[in-house]
C-alpha cells in the first residue's frame, strides 16, 4: 500500500511539473499567434484586426504572466480549454480533439497492441526454438523492417499498393470523403480500408522492437535454474514456455508496452502526415506550426498524462504480478 | 514558361468557345451594365468540381466570413461581394450584388446601386439595407473590419436608401476600392442582426451560411464540404455544375496525388516536377499559373546594418543574379523570372517601363558589372563579402533558387549563407528587422502593381528596428515615394499608371527591395469533363481556389460537358 501511496504523489508531482513547463514552453518559443495568422491570411487583413480577432477567442497577450498560469491550471482540471486560435480559429479545442482522438485511438491504438502481442508471441516462439526455422527467417527481417523509417515504408506502401495498383487500396483520408458518416456498412468497410495501409506501415515497423527483446528475455530465463527444475519436474513444455518462462519474460517489456500506450496518444505524426489521415498528431503538428497556445496546451497536457497513468498502471501491474516488487515495496 | 502548348486542339476549340463567350466583360466606373448572365452561353447543368488545395487542416464547418481562418470556403461559394475586380485583367469589373456605382469627383464618396431581385438562400430578399448593415457591423464590432476600412481607409458612414448605399469617406479612397467593393462579403441582417451572431459576429461558429451565391453548403463534415448549386441563383441558369467537393487536404502530397490521377479536377498548389508528376499523367491535365506578385531578397536598409544597406552591394546583388536561371532550376520553369522595377510582367504590363529597366541596365544579368562594383569596395571572389540570408525550411523551391543565387553572388565576390528557419521564426524576424538579407515575398496582391509597391514602400508600413513591421520589412523611408503612392488615391486612371511608373523607377534607383521571380497563382485543372476553366486567353478571375471571390467567378463559368 504504501508503495502505491508513494506512487501516486510522485504521479502528482510530475504531473505538476509538467503541466507548468507546458504553459511556459510555448510562450518562449519564437513567433507569435498574430504573425502566424498574417501569414496564413496571406497579408490581406490588417495586423490589428487579427489581434482584435484572437483576442475574442481569448487570446491575452498582455495579461500579467503569474494570472494567465493560475487561470491556465484551473482550466487544466475543468477542462475549459478554450478556442483555437490557430489554423482552426475559433474552434474549441475540446470539439477539436475529440474528433480527432478516435482515429488515432483506434489506428494506432489497435496496431500497437497488435504489434505487441504478434511481436512478444513470436519472439516468445523463437526465443524457445532458438535457431529454428521461424527463428532464423522473422526475427532478422523485422529487425530490418523496423529500422526503415515510417514516412518511407510509408511512401512505398503507397506506391505498391495504391498507385502501383491503379487504386486498391485508398491512400488518403481517414475515410471516403464523399460518404456521410454514420453505421453503415459502406462507412464501415471505407474507415477500414482506409485504415490498411496506415496500419501496416505502423505494423512494419514497430513490430520488430517487441520481437528482439522478447527473444532475448527468453533466452536469458531459460537459463535461469526454475526453468531448469521445471523440465526436471518432467512439466509440458508449452507450460514451460508460456507459464515459466514467458512470465517472467515479459516483465520487462510490459513497462515498454505501457510508454508505447501511453505515447499512442500523440500519434504517429509522420504516419498521419503521410496518410493524410486526420488524428492527433496532425493536430499537434499544425497547433505548433501556427502556434496556437490552447490547442497546442491541452494537446501536451494529454499526452503528459497518457504517459503517466500508463507508467502508474505498470507500477501496479509489476506489483501484482512480481512478488519481488511487493517486497520492496 | 506557359503550358499552353499541352492543350489539345479539342479543348483548344471548346474553350474558343467560351473564350470568344467570355471575353471583354470589361464594366468600368459605374456604367450601368446590366446582368453578368450575358457573358457566356447558356449550358445545361449537371456535373460535380472536386477541388484539391491543401488545407492542413480538417474542416471546422464554420461559415463566417469575417473569420479569416475560414473565410476563403464561404466568401465566393456562398457569399458574394458587390463588385467583382479582375487583377489578371486589367481592373476589368464585373457587377455582383451592386448593379453599378458613381464616386464623386474627389473620390470621398461613392455610390453603389444594388442590384434587385437578388435573394437569400432562405428566401428571404436581399435588400440595400443589408449592405449598409455589413459595413455598419464592422464598425460596430472592430475586430470584424479586416480591411481597416473604418480606421486606415477613413469610412466615416454607411447609409442605405431605397436601392442605393453611399459610403462617405474622410480622405479620397480609392486604392480601398478593391478591398470594399471586392473582398467584403455581404451577410444578410436577418441573421447577423439577431441573437448570437448579432452579439459576437466575430467568434459566431455559422454552421450554414445564408448567402446569396452560387452554392449552399450541405453538408459538412471535417473530411469535406460538400456544395450544392443554389436553384434560386440570382444569375439566371447559374451555376451549370450542380456540386463541387472539397476535401481537407492536410498535406501537398495526398492533394497532388489526387489532382495526378484525376480524382481531383481543380489544383491550388505547387506541384514539383509538374511535367511528369501531372502533365503527362493524362491529356486532360493542364496548367496555367497567372503571376501576381514578387518573390524578393528585402536587403536590409537600416544604417546598422552596414553592408546591405549599401546601395553598391544591393545594386551588385541586383546585377549578379541570373533570374532566368533561378526561374529554370529553382522552381522549374512554374514562376517566371522578375524584374528590379517590382511591376509583375505580363500582368501588369500597362504599368512596365521597359526601357527604364533596360537603361539601368538590369535587363539581364551583368556580373561584370557586379563585380566591378564589389571591387571598388574592396571585396573579390577570392576575398568574398559574407552575407546571410533567411528564408523557411521546407520551402524547398526557395532553397533551389537560393542554390542558384548563391553560385551567382560567388563569381562577383559574395560569399551568401543560407540559414533555413521555421516559418515562425524566420517571419519573426523578418517582421523586427533581425536579418541582413530575406528571402519572402509580400502576401498580399492587388489588381495594380500599386497595391504590392505601396506595402514594400510606404514609410507607413515600416517601424524600428526590434518593432514589427507591417509589410515593409527591409525598412525603406522615402518622402519622395510616399508622396507619389499618397497621390495615388485621388488621381485619374492615366495619372495612376505615370506614378506607378515614378514609384518603380525607385525601385531601379534605390534597390531597396530585390525581385527575383514572379509568384504565381498556382492552378491546374482537369477537363476530362468539366468546361469553362479560366485560361491564359481567358482570364476572367484569378484562378487558384483560395483565392476569394474569384472562386465565385470560376464556379459560374464551369460546366459539365457529359451533361450537355
Amino acid at each position: 500500500m504504501r508503495f502505491i501511496l508513494r506512487r501516486l504523489g510522485f504521479f502528482l508531482l510530475t504531473l505538476w511539473a509538467a503541466l507548468t513547463l507546458n504553459f511556459f514552453i510555448p510562450r518562449f518559443m519564437p513567433g507569435d499567434p498574430v504573425d502566424a495568422l498574417v501569414v496564413r491570411t496571406r497579408g490581406r487583413v490588417s495586423r490589428d484586426a487579427l489581434e482584435q480577432m484572437l483576442t475574442s477567442f481569448g487570446f491575452k497577450p498582455d495579461q500579467n504572466v503569474a494570472v494567465q498560469y493560475v487561470d491556465y491550471l484551473g482550466h487544466m482540471f475543468t477542462g475549459n480549454w478554450g478556442r483555437s486560435i490557430g489554423q482552426t480559429l475559433g474552434e474549441p479545442v475540446t470539439k477539436l480533439i475529440g474528433g480527432a482522438l478516435p482515429w488515432t485511438l483506434g489506428l494506432v491504438g489497435i496496431t500497437t497492441v497488435l504489434a505487441f502481442v504478434f511481436g512478444t508471441l513470436i519472439g516468445t516462439v523463437s526465443g524457445w526454438r532458438r535457431g529454428g526455422a521461424l527463428d532464423a527467417i522473422l526475427p532478422p527481417i523485422f529487425v530490418i523492417t523496423s529500422a526503415l523509417p515510417y514516412f518511407w515504408v510509408g511512401l512505398l506502401l503507397i506506391l505498391v499498393f495504391s498507385q502501383g495498383t491503379g487504386g486498391w487500396l485508398p491512400a488518403n483520408f481517414n475515410y471516403d470523403t464523399t460518404i456521410v458518416p454514420g453505421f453503415s456498412p459502406g462507412f464501415v468497410g471505407s474507415v477500414l480500408s482506409h485504415a490498411v495501409l496506415p496500419a501496416a506501415t505502423l505494423l512494419i515497423t514497430t513490430i520488430g522492437g517487441w520481437i528482439l527483446t522478447m527473444r532475448n528475455n527468453m533466452i536469458t530465463t531459460l537459463a535461469e535454474d526454475y526453468v531448469r527444475m521445471a523440465r526436471a519436474k518432467g512439466l509440458g513444455s508449452r507450460r514451460i514456455m508460456y507459464g515459466y518462462a514467458a512470465r517472467n519474460a515479459i516483465l520487462p517489456n510490459l513497462a515498454g508496452f505501457a510508454m508505447s500506450l501511453g505515447f499512442v496518444i500523440s500519434g504517429a505524426i509522420l504516419i498521419e502526415y503521410v496518410f493524410n489521415y486526420p488524428g492527433i498528431g496532425y493536430l499537434l503538428y499544425n497547433a505548433v506550426q501556427n502556434v496556437d497556445y490552447p490547442l497546442m496546451q491541452a494537446l501536451f497536457m494529454l499526452f503528459t498524462v497518457a504517459v503517466l497513468v500508463a507508467l502508474l498502471a505498470v507500477d501496479i501491474a509489476t506489483v501484482w504480478l512480481d512478488p519481488r516488487a511487493r517486497a520492496k515495496g | 514558361m506557359r503550358p499552353t502548348r499541352i492543350l489539345a486542339a479539342a479543348v483548344i476549340g471548346a474553350l474558343a468557345v467560351t473564350a470568344t463567350a467570355c471575353s471583354e466583360t470589361k464594366h468600368k466606373g459605374g456604367s450601368d451594365s446590366n446582368d453578368a448572365t450575358q457573358s457566356s452561353g447558356p449550358k445545361k447543368k449537371g456535373g460535380t468540381v472536386t477541388i484539391a488545395n491543401t488545407a492542413g487542416q480538417t474542416w471546422t464547418c464554420n461559415f463566417n466570413p469575417f473569420n479569416p481562418a475560414v473565410y476563403n470556403t464561404s466568401i465566393g461559394f456562398v457569399y458574394e461581394p458587390l463588385i467583382h475586380v479582375n487583377t489578371l485583367k486589367n481592373q476589368a469589373e464585373t457587377p455582383m450584388l451592386a448593379k453599378s456605382y458613381k464616386w464623386n469627383a474627389d473620390k470621398t464618396q461613392i455610390d453603389f446601386t444594388i442590384r434587385s431581385g437578388v435573394k437569400w438562400n432562405d428566401g428571404k430578399p436581399f435588400t440595400a439595407k443589408d449592405v449598409a448593415f455589413t459595413f455598419d457591423l464592422m464598425k460596430r464590432v472592430k475586430s470584424t473590419d479586416l480591411y481597416a476600412l473604418w480606421t486606415t481607409a477613413g469610412l466615416r458612414s454607411a447609409t442605405a436608401s431605397g436601392d442605393q448605399v453611399t459610403l462617405k469617406f474622410e480622405k479620397a479612397a480609392q486604392p480601398y476600392f478593391y478591398a470594399f467593393a471586392h473582398q467584403v462579403a455581404i451577410v444578410p441582417e436577418h441573421v447577423f442582426g439577431t441573437g448570437a451572431a448579432a452579439a459576437h459576429p466575430d467568434t459566431w461558429v455559422d454552421k450554414k451560411p445564408v448567402g446569396t451565391g452560387p452554392f449552399e453548403v450541405d453538408p459538412c463534415s471535417p473530411n469535406n464540404i460538400q456544395y450544392t448549386a443554389n436553384p434560386d441563383y440570382w444569375q439566371q441558369g447559374k451555376p451549370y455544375i450542380q456540386k463541387v467537393e472539397y476535401p481537407a487536404y492536410l498535406d501537398n502530397g495526398p492533394a497532388n496525388l489526387d489532382l495526378a490521377n484525376g480524382k481531383a479536377q481543380w489544383g491550388s498548389q505547387f506541384i514539383p516536377g509538374i511535367k511528369q508528376f501531372y502533365l503527362d499523367k493524362s491529356p486532360d491535365n493542364h496548367t496555367w499559373s497567372p503571376p501576381v506578385q514578387n518573390v524578393s531578397i528585402h536587403p536590409n536598409l537600416d544604417p546598422s546594418h552596414k553592408m546591405t544597406s549599401n546601395l553598391k552591394v544591393r545594386q551588385a546583388i541586383s546585377y549578379a543574379i541570373d533570374r532566368d536561371k533561378v526561374s529554370k532550376i529553382g522552381v522549374g520553369g512554374q514562376e517566371p523570372a522578375a524584374n528590379q522595377s517590382g511591376i509583375v510582367t505580363p500582368t501588369f504590363d500597362k504599368y512596365y517601363d521597359k526601357a527604364a529597366v533596360e537603361k539601368a541596365g538590369f535587363d539581364k544579368p551583368d556580373p561584370a558589372r557586379a563585380k566591378k562594383l564589389m571591387a571598388g569596395l574592396g571585396y573579390s571572389p577570392s576575398k568574398p563579402l559574407k552575407l546571410k540570408i533567411i528564408t523557411i525550411t521546407g520551402y524547398t523551391d526557395w532553397d533551389a533558387s537560393l542554390n542558384v543565387i548563391k553560385q551567382n553572388l560567388k563569381a562577383v565576390g559574395i560569399d551568401l549563407t543560407v540559414q533555413d528557419l521555421a516559418q515562425q521564426t524566420m517571419v519573426g524576424k523578418l517582421y523586427t528587422g533581425d536579418y541582413d538579407l530575406a528571402y519572402y515575398s509580400q502576401q498580399t496582391s492587388g489588381p495594380t502593381p500599386y497595391y504590392e509597391l505601396r506595402q514594400m514602400l510606404h514609410s507607413a508600413n515600416t517601424a524600428p528596428l526590434g518593432k514589427n513591421a507591417a509589410s515593409n520589412w527591409e525598412r525603406y523611408r522615402n518622402p519622395k515615394v510616399d508622396q507619389l503612392l499618397n497621390d495615388y488615391a485621388s488621381a485619374s486612371e492615366n495619372e495612376q499608371v505615370d506614378i506607378v511608373k515614378q514609384v518603380a523607377q525607385y525601385m531601379i534607383d534605390d534597390v531597396p527591395v530585390i525581385p527575383v521571380v514572379e509568384s504565381v497563382d498556382w492552378f491546374q485543372y482537369n477537363t476530362k469533363d468539366i468546361g469553362g476553366w479560366p485560361t491564359e486567353d481567358n482570364p476572367y478571375a484569378q484562378p487558384a481556389a483560395y483565392n476569394f471571390p474569384d472562386t465565385g467567378q470560376v464556379l459560374t463559368h464551369l460546366y459539365s460537358k457529359s451533361a450537355q
